[in-house]
């Protein structure tokens, strides 16, 4: 038998036990038993708000119904990111979409759009969604089955109404075991491995497994552990956020398909939209940036995308300061970290969910059967985390790298040499003579997919020093074709695909089918 | 176009209606909306399959006349070549309204009889007189009020059928491939039809609980129905063999 305490709910926590339940059927069997330790007067952060595609499966796999996901956590959908103002300040745009360009896996189209840079934009020329996004369309019709797609998209939600829907689908449906109460002391057995946590209820927990899930705080990696703490200031100095929330202007205004992302003097401003409000932020560096101007740059925002003075004038901003980076290892002994108490970075590609799907999934795949087989996947766990938030920093970094903006000290510090790492200064070489592809990849389930860098670097007017040698004429003809191919799927579903909103209000009366 | 508006013996008392069927009438569909009242007719000589509602994405039933828009293979000229026309067909150009009506301080709901003045079924010199001469409904009338209420009874019996299927997972999508004659290949996308396999594996509450609401028979019938196929690719290979 194998018990899993988990410390912390929030949508880390909950996560975690509803993949782990699920894979190991703790609803019928015994072997493994899955307790989450949530103390009730602690608020979750409750910033994660964009997730991947990678949550459908999460949540098919958790048995969920996508409909009562919808329903009740104010989701609506996503279907990549816009992002605004990056290149130069000058209302420039460009989408990276969840969709990847026509052609792949086996033909990559990039090469072959390069000699067409100046008469169309690459995410327009290779995929549907931008164009489909920037009118608000949804990624599918009432009639396509629950967690089905016309396009790839995953979700925007109300995090805190997540995390107590997970919370009832968990312990009702997935036979993980709730108890109430805030820990107040770890105890170690003589090898060092976390025995028991005594909770302020007097209850005692013992467990084999801990995950921490216990947000800034790290408790149990982070304080009992004192693992340390690895930090990518240097690289990304976002380090700040000033959060509102904001009603739409009536009742009809478009929801977006995108989460919206605009560069500012000192960082960027999100904006997602959720079916009954917007949330939106403003994240930067607090060296180059103090509260006050930066409170003023998110009022500034809120104006030009249409928020009234009156709505304004009662909003409080939310300040969240964190340091950006890491903890050295993520599993140590016998506690894992998932969530933010294992590393938090700003939400430029909402990369917080998508880990710690990543992690959930990798302890219940390989969840360690003796403290000897625990050593073996905590290395390997450890190791394809770091690699993980290495990449996700040097892709992060790469929208600031590509920039022109200099407007402000802040965006030549983030363009700075010194602050870039030698794994993206290699790919940024390598790539002024051909395109991400493949060959790019350093393992086989890389986070972010090679289109991603394409999407990023084409869409910021990336110039390489070369456009490649000559084309065998049959992949001219091809990419032709799959130029084609696009604007004819793009052309079907501008005609099928409803609204967000519409799409949205459809669900809610008559649920989407599960067929 | 339609102007679909409350049937009264005033304004259409002249009126008249079409009974001939007929491409002019819109008669020349590829399926009609079908519920398990009339499997047992339907499933003589049509399959039965599902379609989903793109408005809501839910399921109801149809009765397949043809493989592909405005091909009905069972219009010849102005007569449906079939023993049995379906509900949906022969009720044009009449439609289910719903009234309000305040008896005693209560509303009510009643059904009502709505035509469609625009249905080219319409007219004024041909076809079945509607009322009789003082304003009564003639016999013809009273037998579509009748067809309608079976058909309203019908479409709400749908909800619960398909309530059920989905229940016991009896609903798969599938592709029809057909090869004609000519050597032609078609496939339709976008049906769905019962899952056999869950149908004869269904555990013994879930079968007295189907088999008491009738829905048991109706699956069945929508298997037996899908023999009509074979004929339905006759008869396209007919025609074709009659245009080539």
């Amino acid at each position: 038998m194998t018990k899993i305490v988990i410390v912390g709910g929030g949508s880390a926590g909950w996560i975690s036990a509803g993949l782990l339940a699920a894979k190991h059927n703790c609803k019928d069997s015994t072997s493994v038993q899955v307790y989450v330790v949530e103390a009730p007067d602690i608020a979750t952060v409750g910033v994660g708000e964009g997730t991947w595609p990678s949550m459908r499966n999460t949540l098919k796999d958790m048995g969920i119904s996508e409909t009562e996901f919808i329903k009740q956590c104010d989701v609506s959908f996503k279907q990549g990111s816009k992002f605004v103002n990056w290149q130069s300040g000058a209302s420039d745009a460009y989408y990276h979409p969840f969709t990847l360009p026509v052609g792949l896996p086996e033909f990559n189209i990039a090469p072959y759009w390069l000699p067409l840079r100046e008469q169309v934009s690459f995410t327009n020329a290779v995929c549907a969604q931008g164009i489909l996004s920037e009118q608000s369309l949804a990624p599918k019709q009432i009639s396509t089955p629950e967690y089905a797609f016309n396009l790839n998209y995953g979700y925007h939600l109300n995090a805190g109404k997540f995390g107590e829907f997970l919370k009832q689908h968990c312990t009702k449906q997935l036979g993980v075991n709730h108890i109430q109460g805030k820990v107040t002391k770890i105890n170690n057995d003589q090898e060092g491995f976390i025995y028991s946590l005594d909770l302020d209820t007097k209850q005692q927990v013992l467990g084999d497994l801990f995950i921490d899930c216990t947000g800034f705080s790290s408790l149990l990696l982070g304080q009992h552990y004192q693992v340390p703490f690895d930090s990518k200031q240097h690289i990304l100095m976002n380090d700040t956020a000033m959060a509102v929330q904001v009603p739409y202007e009536n009742e009809s205004s478009p929801i977006a398909s995108c989460t919206i992302s605009t560069a500012q003097q000192a960082g960027w401003a999100w904006d997602i939209g959720l079916p009954t409000r917007r949330g939106i932020g403003y994240v930067y560096s607090s060296a180059h940036c103090d509260d006050s101007v930066a409170e003023q740059t998110l009022y500034d925002y809120l104006t030009k995308t249409g928020v009234s003075a009156d709505i304004k004038d009662n909003l409080t901003p939310r300040k969240i300061s964190f340091t950006p980076g890491h903890r050295k290892e993520f599993w140590h002994k016998n506690v894992v970290a998932i969530g933010i108490s294992a590393g938090f970075i700003e939400p430029l590609e909402a990369s917080a969910l998508v880990l710690i799907e990543l992690s959930a999934r990798m302890v219940a795949e390989q969840l360690p059967q003796s403290r000897e087989h625990m050593a073996l996947v905590a290395k390997r766990f450890n190791k394809t985390f770091s690699y993980r938030w290495q990449r996700i920093v040097d892709f992060l970094k790469l929208h600031y790298v590509l920039s022109h903006r200099d407007d402000s000290d802040y965006w030549k510090d983030m363009r700075g040499l010194d602050s870039v790492s030698d794994s993206l200064k290699e790919l940024m070489d390598i790539w002024q003579f051909q395109s991400p592809s493949k060959q790019d990849n350093q393992h086989a389930e890389e986070l972010f997919p090679f289109a991603s860098f394409q999407y990023v670097l084409y869409g910021m007017g990336y110039q390489p020093k070369a456009t490649g040698s000559a084309f065998k004429p049959q992949d001219i003809q091809e990419s032709r074709r799959l130029f084609e191919q696009n604007q004819q799927h793009l052309s079907r579903l501008h005609k099928a695909l409803p609204t967000n909103r519409e799409l949205l209000s459809k669900i809610n009366q008559y649920g989407l089918p599960r067929i | 176009m339609t102007n679909t508006v409350l049937l009264n013996s005033i304004e259409h008392k002249d009126l008249k209606v079409v009974t001939s069927f007929g491409d002019q009438y819109g008669d020349n569909v590829w399926y009609t909306p079908t519920f398990p009242l009339e499997f047992r007719s339907i499933q003589a000589h049509y399959p039965i399959f599902f379609q989903k509602d793109p408005n809501t994405g839910g399921f109801y039933p149809v009765a397949m006349t043809g493989f592909q828009d405005n091909e009905n293979l069972f219009l010849k000229g102005d007569t449906w070549n079939a023993g049995y026309v379906p509900l949906m067909i022969k009720r044009q150009p009449f439609f289910i309204g719903k009234q309000d009506k305040i008896e005693e301080g209560k509303t009510t709901e009643h059904r009502v009889i709505h035509i469609d003045l625009d249905s080219p079924r319409v007219s004024s010199n041909e076809g079945q007189q509607l009322f009789a001469e003082f304003g009564a409904n003639s016999p013809f009338l009273v037998e579509m009020a009748d067809m309608l209420e079976t058909i309203h009874h019908g479409m709400e019996a749908n909800q619960a059928f398909i309530q059920h299927l989905l229940k016991f997972d009896l609903i798969e999508s599938f592709t029809l491939d057909i090869e004609l004659n000519d050597g032609s290949n078609h496939n339709m996308i976008g049906f769905y039809t019962i899952q056999e396999d869950n149908l004869r594996n269904l555990d013994r509450e879930a079968l007295a609980e189907l088999h008491q609401a009738g829905y048991l028979e109706a699956a069945y019938m929508m298997v037996a129905s899908q023999s009509n196929l074979r004929n339905l690719i006759d008869m396209k290979n007919k025609r074709n063999e009659l245009i080539g």
